[in-house]
């Protein structure tokens, strides 16, 4: 997995986030790879002191794993490569937060990021994260009653907006229903292997099993190890929250995500809830007020697997709005949201597998009416499907009362039966080829929905690494590319005959591409003798070989983004740190010059580029390694 | 007509896979390339709104990691270290002398500062206890490796000792307070810049004293100002007992 310029990259978003002496440390630590406190320190010729902070530093932030052997006493420490990539993923993650659950959890989000993992009780204590109205701002005792006043406050602000700042426990209960933040576990601050030795050895050492032999011995430990590993790395915090299936503060995300919707909709979507769940156990879990606060002593960290799922399901949804009516994305949407309060990572095996061993993987069903829950009631569902003959009549009507400009609500009611099948027709133009969105399935005669996510990764894949070829080679490599991935290994006769493309056209663009290692050719002798003349050459394409060399190339791209960002900020430095003096800081227009403020103008959009290409980079790492 | 086919069998083997364009039978085009051929640089994208919102936040995020505790870069050299150190050879001099708009310069910190937060302690290596909170003492009886935690607990316990009495009283309400309002939070972490680089001191004069010590020791051996004070008591001992001989051994 680790390779030289992942490793780089990594080290790179380390020094990028965290300075120098952290970037050392973790360089040290991919290099000698697992090193115990003296060797450690030796390697990395810092003094003790140093690096006892800045171990411990790490280890809170999960950049370090570390391993208490029971042998000899000592403690390894080993570098964390995939929180250190996630480095780079955090603006993306709180962008997505921002838009789905409003600015407060963005800001928690990130508090909780810049702490690495923190306690609830922690979190209370932290100004930044009391209300901001002016009246009693987190007065450590007061705590309690602030939150008591706050409750009321809270009401009236969501009544208006939910950009007010709502609050600490309801808005942690949102976010770890929704699986974005899990429970800290001490396994967790072990590596993958030492855990599934630490797991088998204690699922060997249980008398019944140590009764055992040959094969069934290693049977129940493989299957036992699996289990306890489970069950020691499980911090999921989603299981009490949720309610009829559906994480706390889920009807906020959405009147939010439709943000063209008047805020006065949106409260009339409130209170329905209230009144539905009246009932319910979790009925005080209005918006404002929370009476059962989260444990204190719980302590929660980001959960990215979880944030992969979501941002998984955000691309979809971007590859749906490319060819389908705004309407079809948003009750798109709507399904994989409830598919995506189901999914805990995204997919099963720790690596994609490869090409054609990929199995079908679908996603949990969601019945049709769920979804039909989910959909926003006033959208417009009829306008952007073609009259159907069943319900012509109707339909009929229900436009012209649209073309009037009223507001169809009449419609709505006069049809209410209709409006699960319109959905259902819409999700029906999502499942068609070419990119299958979504497949129907029949399940004890309920029409329910379910989307196969290897396959459309899989998707995703292809149509970068096509992006890519098209940007470098051109159309006409597009379509032999294209021929070869349907048809397999190809003779070069064959392939110029299926693509109709000129002899000459086709040699230069193949072995252009074969220079660049997209397409290779495969030598097949017909006689012993290995004759040229007597020999079949094959050109064949695998997209599995040019996906992990693109990961590497990719994986360079980003690290050589961030060395030029450190580069240009250096040659920048004096005036850069005169911009960052607490004097200057804030007032830039009071002490900076015109040419300085019109320099620092440059400076940001330039870094902004630097940083947005990095993301962007992330997006192709994120579809090729992640998805 | 036989040459023709002659010639035509002589063609290389694999020559229809070339990738010469031309008909030229397999003769390489060795014309010269141009000097700087036209190359169209790929130009990125401006960032979309979305883009922007997600690297702003990236930004800010990072930025406030950066003002946190935990930042920590490795050679803060000023003319305050020591002469002749490998800080000091280092040391900038046109913008690394002291002035007096230096102190609304950013402090960088050499060190991150653990203190002023709570920890889970389960979820820390043992070793490292003694760092993340200095009242910590390691049981003596615990493990093979406590004495050596245990010895470095006394040349470190008194310093940390003195951070716990800025801290420790307080705990967590001294904390919240500081940070209700940002001036509190400002002068609490100036406290601890000032307090680290004396801590660094502190470390440096014991290792100074080491080397005063080498140093004297060296001085026993070798001391240039007694060199000759040394020689002539050797000779006047020797000089009365058998004159000649002992000058001889010195000029040897």
């Amino acid at each position: 997995m680790t390779s030289q310029y992942m490793a780089e990259l990594c080290a790179l978003l380390v020094e990028d986030n965290f300075g120098e002496l952290f970037a050392r440390i973790f360089s040290t630590l991919q290099r000698y790879d697992r090193l115990s406190f003296p060797r450690l320190k030796f390697y990395s010729r810092l003094s003790d002191r140093q690096l006892r902070h800045g171990l411990a530093a790490m280890i809170q932030h999960h950049l370090v794993y570390h391993y208490t052997s029971l042998d000899d006493g000592a403690t390894y420490y080993e570098p964390n490569l995939q929180a250190a990539y996630y480095l780079v993923r955090s603006g993306k993650i709180l962008e997505f937060i921002h838009a789905r659950l409003g600015k407060y959890a963005a800001t928690l989000m990130a508090t909780i990021m810049f702490l690495g993992h923190a306690q609830v009780s922690y979190l209370e204590t932290l100004p930044e994260l009391q209300p901001e109205p002016p009246k009693t701002n987190g007065m450590g005792d007061e705590n309690e009653e602030g939150e008591a006043g706050e409750q009321l406050n809270g009401h009236r602000d969501d009544e208006y907006t939910f950009e007010q700042p709502a609050l600490l426990h309801p808005t942690l209960k949102a976010l770890a229903s929704h699986g974005y933040l899990i429970r800290v576990r001490d396994a967790q601050f072990q590596s993958y292997a030492d855990n599934a030795l630490d797991a088998e050895r204690a699922i060997k050492s249980r008398p019944d099993v140590k009764q055992m032999k040959g094969k069934k011995l290693d049977e129940t430990v493989l299957e036992g190890t699996l289990t306890l590993l489970k069950e020691r790395l499980d911090g999921d915090l989603t299981r009490g929250l949720m309610f009829n299936g559906l994480p706390r503060g889920a009807k906020l995300r959405h009147a939010n995500g439709s943000a063209d919707a008047p805020s006065k909709r949106a409260r009339v979507d409130y209170d329905d809830e209230n009144g539905d769940e009246e009932e319910n156990e979790w009925s005080d879990d209005d918006m404002g007020g929370d009476t059962t606060p989260m444990e204190l002593g719980l302590v929660v960290r980001v959960n990215y697997e979880k944030l992969d799922v979501a941002l998984r399901n955000r691309r979809f949804l971007e590859l749906a709005e490319l060819n389908s009516s705004s309407v079809t994305a948003q009750v798109y949407e709507c399904l994989l949201r409830r598919i995506e309060y189901q999914t805990k990572q995204c997919r099963d095996s720790a690596e994609i597998p490869r090409e054609g061993e990929e199995g079908e993987q679908y996603s949990v069903a969601i019945a049709l009416n769920a979804v039909t829950e989910e959909v926003d009631p006033q959208l417009d569902l009829a306008g952007s499907i073609g009259p159907m003959e069943v319900s012509q009549p109707i339909n009929r009507r229900g436009k012209r009362s649209l073309e009037d400009g009223i507001n169809g609500t009449d419609h709505e009611a006069s049809d209410k039966p209709s409006r699960s099948y319109e959905i259902d027709q819409h999700l029906s133009l999502l499942s068609q080829p070419p990119y299958n969105l979504t497949s129907k399935r029949m399940l004890a005669g309920l029409i329910t929905w379910t989307v196969e996510f290897r396959h459309l990764a899989r998707k995703l894949r292809h149509l970068e690494l096509e992006r890519v070829i098209e940007a470098r080679y051109g159309d006409v490599a597009l379509r032999v590319i294209r021929v070869l991935h349907a048809k397999g290994k190809l003779d070069e006769k064959r392939l110029q005959e299926i693509s109709l493309l000129p002899f000459k056209d086709l040699r230069q663009v193949l072995a252009s591409m074969q220079a660049g290692g997209f397409v290779d050719l495969q030598e097949v002798p017909r006689d012993a003798q290995r004759q040229p003349s007597r020999t079949i050459y094959l050109w064949f394409y695998d997209p599995d070989r040019i996906r992990s060399s693109m990961l590497e190339d990719t994986y360079k791209a980003m690290s050589r983004c961030l060395q030029r960002q450190r580069f240009e900020r250096n040659r920048l430095k004096e005036f850069l740190e005169k911009t960052e003096r607490s004097d200057v800081k804030g007032n830039e227009e009071r002490y900076l010059s015109q040419a300085e403020l019109t320099l620092l103008e440059q400076w940001k959009a330039k870094e902004a580029l630097l940083l947005g290409e990095v993301a962007r980079l992330d997006d192709m790492i994120a579809v090729m390694r992640d998805y | 007509m036989s040459r023709f086919g002659a010639k035509k069998g002589r063609k290389l083997p694999g020559a229809e896979f070339s990738w010469e364009t031309g008909d030229a039978g397999g003769e390489p085009d060795t014309a010269p390339t141009p000097l700087f051929p036209k190359y169209t640089v790929p130009r990125a994208r401006p960032l979309t709104p979305q883009e922007q919102l997600q690297v702003d936040f990236y930004r800010s995020l990072r930025e406030r990691i950066h003002d946190g505790p935990y930042y920590a870069i490795l050679d803060g050299a000023t003319s305050a270290a020591k002469k002749d150190s490998a800080a000091r050879a280092q040391f900038d001099p046109f913008h690394g002398m002291q002035s007096y708009s230096g102190k609304y310069q950013k402090k960088k910190r050499a060190l991150p500062r653990i203190l002023g937060r709570q920890y889970v302690m389960k979820f820390f290596p043992r070793e490292l206890w003694q760092t993340i909170q200095p009242t910590f003492r390691p049981d003596a009886a615990m493990d093979g490796y406590v004495p050596q935690v245990a010895a470095i607990v006394g040349k470190r316990g008194f310093e940390d000792d003195e951070e716990e009495e800025d801290e420790g009283p307080g705990g967590g309400k001294r904390r919240r307070a500081d940070d209700g309002e940002e001036d509190g939070g400002d002068d609490g972490d100036e406290g601890g810049d000032v307090l680290d680089p004396d801590e660094e001191q502190d470390e440096e004069q014991l290792e100074d004293d080491d080397f005063e010590d080498d140093d004297d020791d060296m001085g026993g051996d070798y001391n240039a100002e007694q060199y000759f004070d040394g020689g002539d008591d050797e000779y006047g001992d020797d000089g009365f007992g058998d004159g000649g001989g002992g000058g001889d051994e010195e000029t040897y």
